[in-house]
């Protein structure tokens, strides 16, 4: 493979070694979590919290002394069906999907007035997302809980999913924002000129050549409706709870009880919709970064 | 683009800004000049047959009607900021007034729990953001020389640690750390010391919270570096070689200067993100050895008896007051560019 | 010395043939250009010396040193680039001094290598600015003087006039001829650029797919080229080239009959005069065509006619005028014309009858 590099690219040997050595250590040590995770939830606890040896929880000796295989899924019935995960999940479902689609329709409608307007009050705009963008999630919470408690909406899903829209909207927009910087101007005012509304040169020029843009956006803001801690384990009532609050709570009562595995299960099962999404989405993940950095 | 449809296309986002990020900053701050009514006191006399002896109870129904009446609670003005666990200038009035030393005074004033919180959530910031860009920059590098059907993969992996829930990653970190834990009991044999916890000292705690910090934030660097070499200017790369530069030399004259802009950015990022660290004190269960503003905002609205809203609200705008500062020197620079632009 | 030889040197990828079997001797103070159009393998042979491309098959001689295994740095040669790799963040003293700095030239000697070649390139009054402070042309003028403030054995130039526009190009062009000839120093040129080429070389090499097609001066290449390709790619408009068959020393193609060509040559074949040579009347003309279009280019005015299926230009004073359409008689004398194989494209050698 070295081939292809000339002379003038090809790296001396001890700085290949070095550095194929950091690439396969970083290799490891960034997938290592998620693969012994995985592999230990379908142990027993014995095995998977060994202190002999983690040869038990690789070869699985407790789980055939208490199952009689090598495998179990004691840990996913105790979560999906004793303690009802799947609840949790399908709220999770519920909250990603809408707070995606609202930041979205939100997003681009912002994000397209921002970079079409030259005025200054768009810039200003966008300098206030940026200082929204800083906020801790937890101080604005705080700020929430009492008006939400008044207004007798607190713990419902649907006040969790406009919270989340907005806390989303800062980045969002300034996504968006970059991503329709680099769509001409020519294109809408081509549009514009043919005839068309502002709105329909948006709708039906515009968005049309945005969907790269768009999806990539739309992964982050599933990312972070997903991801959050902050807003649903404080705004969200004990029925409405999504799946990273629910873990939480869990944990309280698990360690008492020694079900640890089940919380093994619960988490293990949190992660497999990221993985999928990586996996399908990798190259527009990575192009997401990269566009708020180029750009931003 | 007119005002009028400026405005209607700005219309839905500006306005759920408004009102679910700009109203409950000043939300926070009217909350934090409050605190929570004292509880409504009766005398009552209960009786037995054989004696009656006077109680002092809560009245339920009272405290409820005046939490109604006046849900924010009674003013209190500043004095919340300034009590023991937020300022604390009492406090640290009588500490510098009477000490044994400079190191009774750190350490003193480190016993204040806002001071805690904000020693920690600092020092995370701090350390963690440039061992994360220092590490993902080495990566990149790294992997800017390996075969292209390994990068993949090895793009695939590096993404995990950064999009992984919060909670639920330092969850996994913790199960290995624990003394049961793949790492924690791995590292109790290879230094044969059965009492060895990575949780047990403050010090070991924030080693370890450190690390899954740079783990966390790693690949953010890494990813935005690598897109980054891919656009640093093959000709001048190409003079550098020919002009005589070794390859630490063009790094350091061609690669570094180009990916400036980016490091910036990249920092300007997670400088945000770690100053809001949070999810691991949960995962890692630390708070008694390290806890962050975040976590002591989070644990006074999670209270087991009641919620501290006025010192909930406290520590917000003080966390809110910390961002700004964070962000100022960015703020000048970014308006000091817009009037370049405009002059 | 810096005389460079290229032995059968060869570069593929995979399937692409960039580099055919390429042998060149370069003189030592020798101004040589590549020339072609793009994707011809000139940059690519430019590159292989450098050493930033590797040579998949041949060898390169600098004097009796073979190179083929240095790395840039140690062959003792400077580039300027199309875009040329200006360090963005270093001033213009800095930018020129970096050779001398990475290449542990004693400090006290920095300074007036710096200043010398600063005066060379005329920019001592800007040495303190970013490259990105700087026009197009005065950036140029930084990447000369970056490449000539160490005093190489060899420069190397990958069409550095390209970025510039035409004005600039001019007086920049007449620039880099001078510094050559104060200099003395071995030089490889590329461009696509064919006034270019004329102008600045001493020899021409001019290259298509990868293979040579004709090496020699700029007047070797104008009055005789070797074969279609050459013809068609040298000269400002390039050279008429019109199909059509050749018998008893007589062309006929449509619109046009050229008499007293060899006799020796019979069948199919391609002519080629230039505009410049032809010229308009008399009644007796070579071709008899209307006139499909008519430019006036200030110092000469471009007649263009349907000729054989093509359009061919001929060269009149700046005052004649007719209206499209007008028929109009043009003189093409056998002695002006060339010969090629029409198969081959190779120029048919048998001189013509003057």
């Amino acid at each position: 493979m070295s081939d292809s590099l000339s002379v003038a690219y090809r790296r001396p040997p001890a700085l290949a070694v070095l550095s194929n050595a950091l690439v396969i250590l970083w290799l490891v040590v960034a997938a290592f979590p998620f693969v012994w995770t995985v592999w230990g939830s379908f142990k027993v606890e014995g095995d998977f919290f060994s202190r002999q040896s983690f040869w038990d929880a690789v070869l699985g000796i407790k789980t055939m002394l208490q199952t009689g295989q090598a495998f179990t899924l004691d840990g996913y019935y105790g979560a999906w069906v004793v303690n009802q995960f799947w609840r949790s999940v399908i709220n999770t479902a519920i909250v990603t999907v809408c707070v995606t689609v609202i930041s979205l329709t939100f997003g681009t409608l912002g994000g397209y007035a921002l970079a079409r307007s030259g005025h200054r009050y768009s810039f200003w705009l966008l300098i206030a997302a940026l200082v929204f963008r800083a906020m801790p999630h937890i101080t604005l919470v705080s700020g929430y809980l009492l008006p939400f408690f008044q207004l007798n909406i607190w713990g419902l899903l649907p006040t969790a999913i406009i919270v989340l829209v907005a806390i989303n909207q800062p980045f969002t927009l300034w996504m968006l924002h970059s991503f329709f910087l680099g769509i001409p101007k020519d294109l809408d005012e081509s549009a514009l000129i043919d005839g068309c509304s502002r709105f329909q040169a948006f709708r039906r020029v515009v968005i049309p050549v945005m969907w790269p843009g768009v999806i990539t956006t739309g992964l982050f803001s599933f990312l972070l409706a997903y991801n959050d801690f902050a807003v649903t384990s404080m705004l969200l009532s004990q029925d409405n709870q999504t799946m990273v609050p629910k873990l939480a709570s869990f944990l309280g009562s698990i360690e008492q009880t020694g079900k640890v595995m089940y919380a093994v299960a619960a988490v293990v099962s949190a992660t497999v919709p990221l993985f999928i999404l990586v996996m399908f989405f990798q190259r527009q993940i990575v192009s997401g970064l990269t566009a708020g950095a180029v750009k931003g | 683009m007119p005002h009028r449809t400026f405005l209607a296309f700005i219309l839905p986002s500006a306005l759920a800004m408004l009102v679910f990020i700009a109203f409950p900053i000043v939300s926070v701050a009217i909350q934090s000049l409050y605190v929570e009514h004292p509880k409504v006191l009766v005398k009552v006399q209960s009786c037995t047959p054989f004696a009656c002896t006077d109680d002092v109870q809560v009245d339920e129904a009272a405290t409820a009607d005046l939490k109604r009446k006046e849900p924010l609670g009674q003013f209190n003005g500043l004095s919340t900021y300034t009590d023991r666990a937020h300022l604390a200038f009492g406090e640290i009035g009588e500490i510098l007034h009477q000490n044994a030393g400079f190191s009774d005074v750190v350490s003193r004033i480190y016993n204040l729990p806002f001071y805690r919180a904000l020693v920690f959530t600092l020092a995370y910031t701090f350390v963690v953001t440039p061992l994360a860009m220092i590490l993902g920059f080495a990566i990149a590098l790294a992997i800017n020389g390996v075969p292209a059907f390994v990068k993949g993969p090895v793009i695939f992996f590096s993404l995990l640690p950064m999009i992984i829930t919060p909670l639920i990653g330092s969850l996994m970190v913790y199960w290995m750390i624990n003394a049961d834990g793949i790492i924690g009991a791995s590292l109790q044999s290879l230094f044969n010391d059965p009492n060895l916890y990575l949780k047990a000292s403050p010090t070991l705690t924030w080693i370890v919270i450190f690390i899954y910090g740079i783990w966390t934030n790693g690949p953010f660097s890494f990813v935005v570096f690598y897109a980054g070499l891919q656009m640093v200017p093959l000709d001048t790369l190409e003079s550098a070689m020919i002009d005589g530069a070794s390859r630490w030399e063009r790094v350091r004259f061609v690669v570094i200067p180009s990916l400036m802009p980016l490091a910036t950015f990249v920092a300007l990022v997670q400088l945000m993100d770690n100053f809001r660290v949070f999810e691991p004190i949960v995962g890692f269960n630390s708070q008694g050895n390290a806890t962050s503003l975040s976590y002591s905002i989070f644990s006074d609205l999670n209270g087991q008896f009641s919620q501290l809203f006025g010192s909930a609200a406290a520590t917000s705008v003080l966390t809110i007051v910390g961002v700004v500062v964070l962000l100022v020197p960015v703020l000048i620079r970014t308006w000091r560019d817009f009037n370049r632009k405009l002059a | 010395m810096a005389e460079i030889r290229l032995k059968n040197v060869s570069k593929r990828w995979k399937h692409f043939v960039a580099v055919e079997k390429l042998n060149l001797d370069i003189a030592d103070r020798e101004f040589l250009v590549l020339l072609g159009p793009s994707g011809c393998g000139k940059t690519t042979t430019m590159r292989m010396i450098a050493g930033l491309e590797d040579i998949t098959e041949g060898e390169i001689w600098f004097g009796d040193k073979m190179v083929n295994k240095l790395e840039p740095k140690d062959r003792d040669i400077s580039m300027v680039f199309q875009s040329y790799g200006l360090y963005p963040t270093m001033s213009v003293y800095e930018n020129i001094r970096f050779p001398l700095r990475v290449r542990k030239v004693p400090d006290n000697l920095h300074h007036d290598k710096v200043m010398r070649a600063a005066r060379m390139v005329e920019l001592v009054d800007f040495l303190d600015r970013r490259p990105a402070a700087l026009s197009g042309g005065q950036r140029q003028r930084v990447a000369l003087g970056r490449a000539i403030v160490r005093e190489p054995n060899v420069f190397l130039m990958d069409e550095p006039l390209s970025n510039l526009d035409a004005k600039l190009r001019v007086s920049t062009r007449a620039q880099i001829k001078h510094l050559q000839h104060e200099l003395k120093t071995t030089t490889v040129y590329v461009t696509h650029d064919q006034i270019e080429a004329m102008t600045l070389a001493h020899r021409v090499v001019v290259m298509n797919k990868g293979i040579v097609q004709q090496l020699g001066t700029p007047s070797d290449i104008y009055d005789r080229p070797a074969n279609i390709f050459v013809a068609g790619f040298i000269g400002s408009p390039a050279m008429n080239l019109v199909h059509g068959d050749i018998q008893d020393g007589v062309f006929n193609a449509e619109n046009m009959r050229v008499a007293g060509l060899p006799l020796t040559v019979s069948g199919p074949v391609t002519l080629g005069f230039r505009a410049e040579d032809a010229a308009i009347g008399p009644e007796t003309g070579e071709i008899a065509a209307g006139v499909y279009a008519l430019e006036l280019l200030g110092d000469a005015s471009l007649i263009a006619m349907q000729v054989g299926g093509e359009l061919v230009s001929i060269k009149a004073p700046k005052e004649f005028r007719a209206d499209i359409g007008t028929p109009v008689r043009a003189s093409v004398p056998a002695k002006i014309c060339h010969l090629f194989d029409r198969t081959t494209g190779a120029r048919i050698e048998e001189r013509i009858v003057r």
